[in-house]
């Protein structure tokens, strides 16, 4: 009698998995999303614009987003290799979709940009971006970029406009420093990589994207004095100061926060960080500005970065649904009702912005940059990030090496040897993501 | 019939431990990507690793961390637990106290010293920097980084150690501690002669497993420095970790790994050893 007992209460727990497999509806076919961390507002706003929304448009689907945290592209990685996963991709850029692409974990994409329109809905680059071998793997999710915020009204106080030379920039932050001001709002305690964020808008300010995208097809090596004069820039800026005494110790926040309270002036940095313009600005009395980074020719270069893309499981039972999901992200509507709450992270390449209302609570600021930002784009004329066009490992080199550039612990010559080095090897191993003609 | 009994530890140890093993052993000589399928490579892992001044560094930097677990908690945990030992009035209360760092999440702990002590925003480095006190972020000094980071996990630790030795003296037959006493030893004398013999094998385990724990350190580093700045404080663990996550590179993840082990190894041998003559006499 006992036994039999134990035995039950072992089936029960063991089928206990299954129940929310019997929780759908006989005519629903579930499609699963694993999202990575968001805020409870944030995931509030997945629920209800996402979910609930898609779930509305079409009955015979049943979309569950399950939000995974910062370890998605861990998880993601071990549960696609078992051959299981959601049915919706999320990967943190294109180096990883090339990846997964190449062990054919992706679904070829082409029929439904077919069907479904997105060749005319998405802006061109970006179907390039999200090809491997000719074929279309992965839709960018979010595109972004980075630029100078600064404080207006500090700006306004000093007589100081926004700088648009390297020679200007100087010039300023120079001045700022003279009145005890650091002069870019930086900090990586929370996030080691926002180095590459330097290293990204110098590569694209003093060398030029024009050699960024040499160095990336192979074309020049990464150890060309233009890139030589990039680092030297970057070591010297660092050992004027102009990164402040507290680099290491500042989250990307509290560098943020230091920018709307005047002790740093300028913050170079990328568009996600508008969503910090509302928490610190306004307590701060003072008005966010935000301009294209200053470059050598005083002509701003947008560089371009893909934040996150989405592709659909080669092993999904609901291929169509996964798509229908894609398709449903693409559109207006969702486009408006998500950017309205939830800004920087929804930046979907929608070619055509006309028809997007942003709600009034939206920073005209992060409008205008947003529009700016994608008129660049498709003019052809943009620049690179490096988490976007660099394959991994010289991607994580780039991080610690030009901590190790600063901290006088390599040469710049050596670093860009070693960085040269570990590209070409990855190049050789087709890990380089891809990287369309420049206009 | 009885040997049934071992059936559920041995699927256990085989699933969880043997295979993972043998896997990691098996990638160490393969390129891998963590996706696409694995090619043989030899030795090639090995002499990447050998190649790549940053594993010295980080094996450099796990010697340092041993020798740091080997001595300063081990000399604190004593010295505190003879303590209790001697002034037995509060010694629970103080027991607990010593004990709390330990049972704090590691998470927790680490972001409350990053973010409460060390900043010079946030914390109490800021203030004493306010009060003319120039005391850096050891986090963000190059030759400070890996010994702000011990620091926080000696911290976290030596209660451990102080309580394991604690309930290790109450073993000591009160007759000798008496008998010394009636000699009159001194506190040093009493631990050089008596306390300290009748401990020396929990003191010996302790120490290998130290050596053990000491190579598998990553939490407290992963989470503060991520082995920075400029691979400062980069360990053997986090740079597997970077290898096979970051770089996409687990064959040489699995190499570091290998080292990892091998210390490992040299621990438990002596472990092994210990207990084994422990066992005959």
């Amino acid at each position: 009698m006992q036994r039999r007992t134990v035995l039950k209460a072992g089936l029960g727990l063991a089928s206990l998995p299954l129940l929310s497999r019997f929780g759908y509806a006989a005519d629903q076919k579930p499609v699963s999303f694993w999202y990575e961390s968001a805020t409870p507002e944030n995931q509030e706003a997945l629920q209800k614009l996402l979910v609930e929304g898609f779930n509305a448009a079409h009955p015979d689907q049943l979309l569950s987003i399950d939000v995974r945290g910062s370890d998605l592209d861990k998880q993601l990685r071990v549960a696609m290799l078992s051959g299981t996963g959601p049915d919706v991709v999320f990967t943190a850029g294109p180096s990883y979709v090339a990846a997964m692409a190449q062990a054919g974990q992706l679904l070829p994409l082409d029929d439904y940009a077919q069907k479904l329109g997105w060749n005319e809905r998405v802006l061109p680059l970006f179907l390039d971006l999200g090809r491997y071998n000719g074929k279309l793997y992965a839709l960018a999710k979010t595109y972004e970029t980075l630029g100078l915020f600064y404080n207006k009204t500090l700006f306004a106080a000093n007589n100081w406009k926004a700088p648009t030379t390297i020679a200007e920039l100087e010039a300023l932050a120079d001045e700022m420093k003279s009145k005890g001001i650091v002069p870019f709002a930086a900090g990586n305690a929370d996030w080691r990589p926002a180095n590459e964020w330097h290293f990204s808008i110098a590569m694209n300010a003093i060398a030029g994207p024009e050699n960024v995208y040499k160095a990336l097809t192979g074309a020049i090596p990464w150890t060309d004095p233009a890139f030589i004069a990039v680092v030297d820039k970057l070591a010297e800026w660092w050992d004027k100061g102009y990164y402040g005494d507290n680099y290491f110790s500042l989250t990307l926040e509290q560098s943020f926060a230091q920018l709307a309270t005047g002790q740093a002036g300028m913050g170079p940095t990328g568009t996600w960080s508008f969503t910090n313009v509302p928490t610190y600005f306004p307590q701060n009395n003072a008005e966010p500005g935000f301009a294209g980074f200053p470059s050598a020719s005083g002509d701003p270069i947008f560089p371009l970065g893909i934040g996150s893309t989405l592709s659909v499981n080669a092993q999904s039972a609901n291929a169509d649904g996964a798509a229908a999901v894609l398709d449903y992200m693409f559109s207006d509507r969702f486009y408006s009702e998500m950017n309205s709450v939830w800004q920087g992270e929804w930046n979907l390449p929608l070619a055509d912005l006309s028809q997007v209302k942003l709600a009034d609570s939206v920073l005209p600021l992060y409008t205008e940059s947003m529009k700016q930002l994608a008129s660049a784009v498709g003019a052809g004329n943009y620049g690179y990030t490096t988490w976007t066009f660099l394959p991994p490992a010289t991607n994580t080199y780039l991080v610690s090496g030009l901590e190790e550039v600063w901290l006088k612990k390599t040469s710049t010559t050596d670093f860009l040897k070693k960085l040269d080095e570990t590209f070409r090897q990855e190049k050789d191993a087709g890990k380089v993501p891809a990287v369309p003609p420049r206009a | 019939m009885h040997r049934l009994y071992i059936v559920p530890t041995m699927i256990i140890n085989i699933v969880i431990v043997a295979i993972p093993a043998l896997l990691t052993i098996v990638l160490a000589f393969y390129n891998w990507d963590g996706i696409s399928t694995p090619t043989f490579a030899g030795l090639d892992n090995f002499r990447a690793l050998a190649a790549d001044r940053v594993f010295w560094t980080s094996l450099g930097n796990n010697l340092i961390w041993t020798l740091l677990f080997l001595t300063v908690p081990i000399l604190m945990g004593l010295l505190a637990a003879s303590m209790l030992l001697i002034v037995r009035r509060g010694s629970n209360l103080f027991q607990v106290v010593y004990f709390i760092p330990v049972v704090i999440a590691t998470a927790i702990t680490a972001r409350v010293w990053q973010g409460m002590i060390y900043s010079p925003v946030t914390g109490v480095f800021g203030i004493l920097q306010k009060y003319g006190m120039p005391i850096p972020n050891p986090l963000t000094q190059p030759h400070l980084a890996l010994f702000g980071v011990a620091t926080v996990d000696l911290w976290h630790w030596w209660g451990f150690l102080c309580v394991i030795f604690f309930a290790a003296l109450r073993q000591v037959p009160q007759e000798q501690i008496e008998a010394a006493r009636l000699e009159g030893a001194t506190y040093f004398q009493m631990m050089r002669y008596v306390l300290l013999p009748g401990i020396w094998p929990t003191i010996t385990l302790m120490m290998i497993m130290t050596v053990i724990w000491s190579f598998l350190a990553f939490d407290f580093v992963y989470i503060m420095t991520q082995g920075g700045p400029a691979f400062s404080s980069e360990l053997m663990s986090t740079l597997a970790y970077r290898k096979a996550f970051y770089d996409l590179n687990v064959g040489q993840a699995a190499a570091a790994a290998l080292v990892i082990s091998f210390f490992g190894l040299v621990g438990t041998y002596f472990y092994v050893r210990i207990q084994t003559r422990e066992g005959e006499q």
